[in-house]
């Protein structure tokens, strides 16, 4: 189901360093059941995402993944990095569509680290591509870290 | 064209529930195995008191429970069915739980009409959903920014 490296051990403050990169995340080849599933959990039944006709009817030459779901690929990149209650900000800019047979591999990299609202933070930026290198979905993160002491 | 009037208008106010098999449901079809999305023993084991919220599930409160959102987009005269996802961004304010009840309100907070080079225009516009929980404390602020072809 995924291929990212192991569960991520609790993240401290003081091991991140500017310039860090966030484990690699590889996900499996997009299928056309993984698009129903996933419209059935995110409610987005839009049949572009679905239905092969409407795709072809529209000119997008077949169906194309919910943005949301490679934004979703992205989610777990920073779920494995820094743990999902970490999060105070993930947002993303969606760039070029995906298809069926995709395989989008997710990276990051720690841009800041500052403290906020008596919080230590971190600020990063992310992407997902695919396997022509193309750019999928590119965005930013923050999260607030524990500290050792 | 977007009618630049209707920056600031909201929408009625929508409530949703949070649920461990949503949560669970979203992070298999995405394929995320970690266990502490998929039982709350499996998230206790990890030192969470319950499931977490996955990142991207706020996506299912408004799919879910915002149903008017495409008629109260189409009022306003968005042509709802030549819509783009353009950007998606959350804040996440305070933790989320699953059993909250959580109440949304959408707001337009930007719009504009950009003229492409073969003369079609498209417009873009961005709404936010403010989510407050059943104690009112404000949890959430989804941000969703719509391209609207001609």
């Amino acid at each position: 189901m995924t291929t990212n490296t192991q569960a991520s051990q609790k993240l401290y403050y003081e091991d991140v360093q500017v310039g860090d990169e966030l484990p690699k995340l590889v996900k499996s080849p997009i299928t056309h059941l993984q698009l129903v599933r996933y419209a059935g959990a995110s409610g987005d039944f839009n049949p572009l995402h679905t239905d092969p006709k409407v795709g072809e009817m529209i000119g997008t030459g077949g169906i194309i993944a919910h943005g949301m779901l490679i934004m979703g690929f992205v989610g777990q990149l920073l779920s494995d990095y820094a743990g999902p209650t970490t999060l105070r900000k993930f947002g993303v800019r969606f760039k070029g569509m995906t298809r069926i047979d995709d395989v989008i591999t997710c990276t990051g990299t720690v841009t800041e680290k500052y403290e906020a609202d008596g919080e230590a933070r971190i600020a990063g930026k992310v992407q997902a591509v695919d396997q022509n290198g193309d750019v999928k979905v590119a965005g930013t993160f923050i999260a607030a870290l524990p500290r050792r002491s | 064209m977007f009618d630049k009037s209707k920056i600031g208008h909201s929408f009625p106010p929508f409530t949703t529930e949070v649920h461990r098999n949503k949560i669970r449901e979203l992070a298999l079809a995405i394929g995320d195995a970690n266990p502490i999305y998929h039982s709350r023993e499996a998230a206790q084991a990890a030192d969470y008191g319950d499931v977490p919220l996955f990142p991207t599930a706020p996506t299912m409160f408004s799919f879910w429970s915002d149903l008017q959102r495409n008629g109260e987009l189409a009022k306003i005269g968005v042509n709802v069915t030549r819509i783009l996802h353009g950007e998606e961004e959350y804040e996440y304010l305070a933790p989320i739980h699953p059993d909250d009840v959580l109440t949304g309100v959408t707001t337009i907070v930007d719009g504009k009409s950009r003229r492409g080079k073969n003369g079609s225009s498209m417009d873009i516009i961005t709404t936010e959903t403010r989510y407050t929980n059943q104690h009112n404390q404000p949890v959430l602020n989804a941000r969703t920014t719509l391209v609207v072809r001609e």
